[in-house]
C-alpha cells in the first residue's frame, strides 16, 4: 500500500505530503484555539460600523469572508450562480436584521448561520419544484462548473455526489469543518447545536463518506 | 500515554492532541491501525478539493448595487424592529411604565369607541329601527299625518255633498284606506321597531293623500 492505507480513487493523485501543512488533518485545530473566524479583532468594530450602515464595512465583511461564503453556499446549492445569489440574500438579510445582532455570537458565525439557513430555503424551494441537484445533474441540465486550478475532477465529482447522499446535518459540519476550516464551537453556533453534537456529526459523516468512496479491501488488496 | 485499536474511533471522535499523537505510534505498529489512520486523514485531504477560493470581480459591485438600493427603499428605517430598537436600551422601570400607560391608553380609546354611539343607517333590509330613527319616524308620521288630516277636512265637504258615483267610488276608497290605517297604526303601536310596517303606513298615506287631492282637483 502507498502514502494513503485507502482506495481512494485519487490516492495516487493527491500529493498529501504537500498538503499536510494546510490540510484540516485531526487532531490540529482541536481546541478553542486558532479559530481563523472568531479571533478576527475586527468582528466587533465590523459589527458595529455594519449597524451604522456603512457600506464599506460590508464591503470589508465580504474581502475577510466573502470567497468562503460563496464556497460553502456553492458545495450545499451546488452552482455557482444559486451560491451567489444565496450570498448576496444573505448580505440583504444582514444588513435587514443587523439590529438584532447582540453579539451573543461572533459577528462572523451570525452571518454564516444566515448563509446556512439561506441556503437551507435555497434547497427546500429548489426540492419544492423538484428540481434537485441529482435530477439536474442527471438530466444534463446543470452547465459543468468550472473547476479549481489543480483540483482533480473525478475527486472533487466524486466527493460531490457522496456528500449530497449524507444528511442535512452532516453536509453541513463536514463542509463547515473540514472544508470552510471552522472549529466545531463555531459550528455549534451557527448551526445552533452542541459542540459534542458537532463532532459527533463530523465523526457520523466522515464513516459515511468512507462507506461511500471506499473500495472493498479486498479488491484493495488484489489492485495493490 | 498508552492506545489500544479500541481506542481508535473515540479518538477519531473527539481525541484530544496528545490522543492522537499515541495513536500515531501505535499505529506504528499495528497495521490496522495504520490503515485507519491513514484512511480517516485522507478524508480531510480530499476535501480541500472542494475549496474554491477564487476572486470573483463581478460578484461584490452586485451585492453593493442590492444592499444601496435596499438601503434607498427605506427598508431598514421604517422596520417597526428597528424603531422600537431604543426600547431594549431603556431601564426596566421604564419599560415597565411605557408599556402600563401605553395598555390605559388602549383601553381608554377601546372605551371612548365602545361608549360612543354609532350612525344611523338607513338600510331599508333592515327590519328593526333603533331608538333614535324610531323617534324620528314617529315624529314625522305625525306631522304628515295633520298634513293629511288638513288636506282630509278641506275635500270632505266635495265628499259628503257630491252624489256622483265618481265620488262614490273616492269617498269608498277613502273609507277602505283609513281602515287600513288604523288596523296598521294598531300594528305599529305594538311593533313600533318594525320598519316594514312603517314603510306599509307611509304607503297607506301616500295613496290617501293621493286620492285626497284628486277629489280637490274634480272639485275645482
Amino acid at each position: 500500500m502507498g502514502s494513503v492505507g485507502v482506495l481512494l480513487p485519487w490516492e495516487h493523485r493527491i500529493s498529501s505530503v504537500a498538503r499536510e501543512g494546510k490540510s484540516r488533518v485531526e487532531p490540529s485545530e482541536r481546541g478553542s484555539q486558532a479559530n481563523p473566524a472568531g479571533v478576527n479583532p475586527e468582528d466587533a468594530a465590523l459589527a458595529a460600523a455594519c449597524r451604522a450602515g456603512d457600506l464599506r464595512a460590508y464591503e470589508r465583511l465580504y474581502q475577510l469572508q466573502g470567497a468562503r461564503m460563496r464556497n460553502l453556499a456553492r458545495n450545499l446549492l451546488g452552482t455557482r450562480s444559486d451560491a451567489e445569489d444565496a450570498v448576496q440574500e444573505t448580505f440583504l438579510k444582514v444588513q435587514r436584521s443587523i439590529a438584532n445582532f447582540r453579539g451573543e455570537s461572533s459577528f462572523v458565525t451570525w452571518m454564516f448561520r444566515i448563509l446556512v439557513n439561506t441556503c437551507h430555503d435555497a434547497r427546500r424551494g429548489r426540492m419544492r419544484r423538484k428540481e434537485t441537484v441529482a435530477e439536474e445533474r442527471e438530466e444534463g441540465a446543470m452547465p459543468p462548473e468550472p473547476r479549481a486550478p489543480g483540483a482533480h475532477p473525478t475527486l472533487k465529482l466524486a466527493l460531490e455526489r457522496a456528500i449530497a447522499q449524507l444528511t442535512c446535518h452532516q453536509r453541513d459540519v463536514f463542509l463547515l469543518y473540514e472544508v470552510e476550516g471552522f472549529h466545531h464551537a463555531e459550528i455549534a453556533g451557527m448551526l445552533e447545536i452542541s459542540e459534542t453534537a458537532s463532532k459527533n456529526t463530523l465523526f457520523q459523516a466522515k464513516k459515511s463518506l468512507r462507506q461511500m468512496l471506499e473500495a472493498p479491501r479486498s479488491s484493495q488488496a488484489g489492485g495493490a | 500515554m498508552q492506545i489500544t485499536c479500541e481506542d481508535r474511533e473515540r479518538i477519531f471522535r473527539d481525541g484530544s492532541v496528545e490522543e492522537w499523537a499515541a495513536l500515531e505510534k501505535h499505529a506504528g505498529s499495528c497495521a490496522e491501525c495504520a490503515y485507519e489512520v491513514r484512511a480517516w486523514k485522507s478524508l480531510s485531504t480530499a476535501a480541500e478539493e472542494l475549496r474554491d477560493y477564487r476572486e470573483s470581480p463581478r460578484f461584490w459591485p452586485r451585492i453593493e448595487a442590492a444592499l444601496t438600493e435596499q438601503a434607498k427603499q427605506g427598508e431598514l428605517r421604517t422596520s417597526w424592529v428597528e424603531r422600537l430598537a431604543f426600547w431594549r436600551n431603556l431601564p426596566t422601570g421604564w419599560q415597565t411604565a411605557l408599556a402600563g400607560a401605553l395598555v390605559l391608553l388602549m383601553t381608554a380609546t377601546a372605551g371612548y369607541f365602545y361608549s360612543r354611539p354609532g350612525p344611523i343607517k338607513d338600510d331599508p333590509n333592515n327590519p328593526l329601527l333603533k331608538d333614535r330613527a324610531l323617534a324620528e319616524v314617529e315624529r314625522t308620521q305625525h306631522d304628515y299625518m295633520k298634513a293629511i288630516d288638513k288636506l282630509a277636512s278641506e275635500a270632505n265637504p266635495q265628499l259628503e255633498t257630491a252624489s256622483s258615483p265618481l265620488t262614490a267610488n273616492y269617498r269608498e276608497k277613502l273609507l277602505v284606506l283609513d281602515s287600513a290605517i288604523d288596523e296598521l297604526r294598531v300594528q305599529a303601536g305594538q311593533n313600533p321597531s318594525n320598519a316594514h310596517l312603517r314603510y306599509q303606513l307611509l304607503a297607506m298615506y301616500q295613496e290617501k293623500q293621493a286620492t285626497l287631492q284628486e277629489v280637490l282637483e274634480i272639485k275645482q
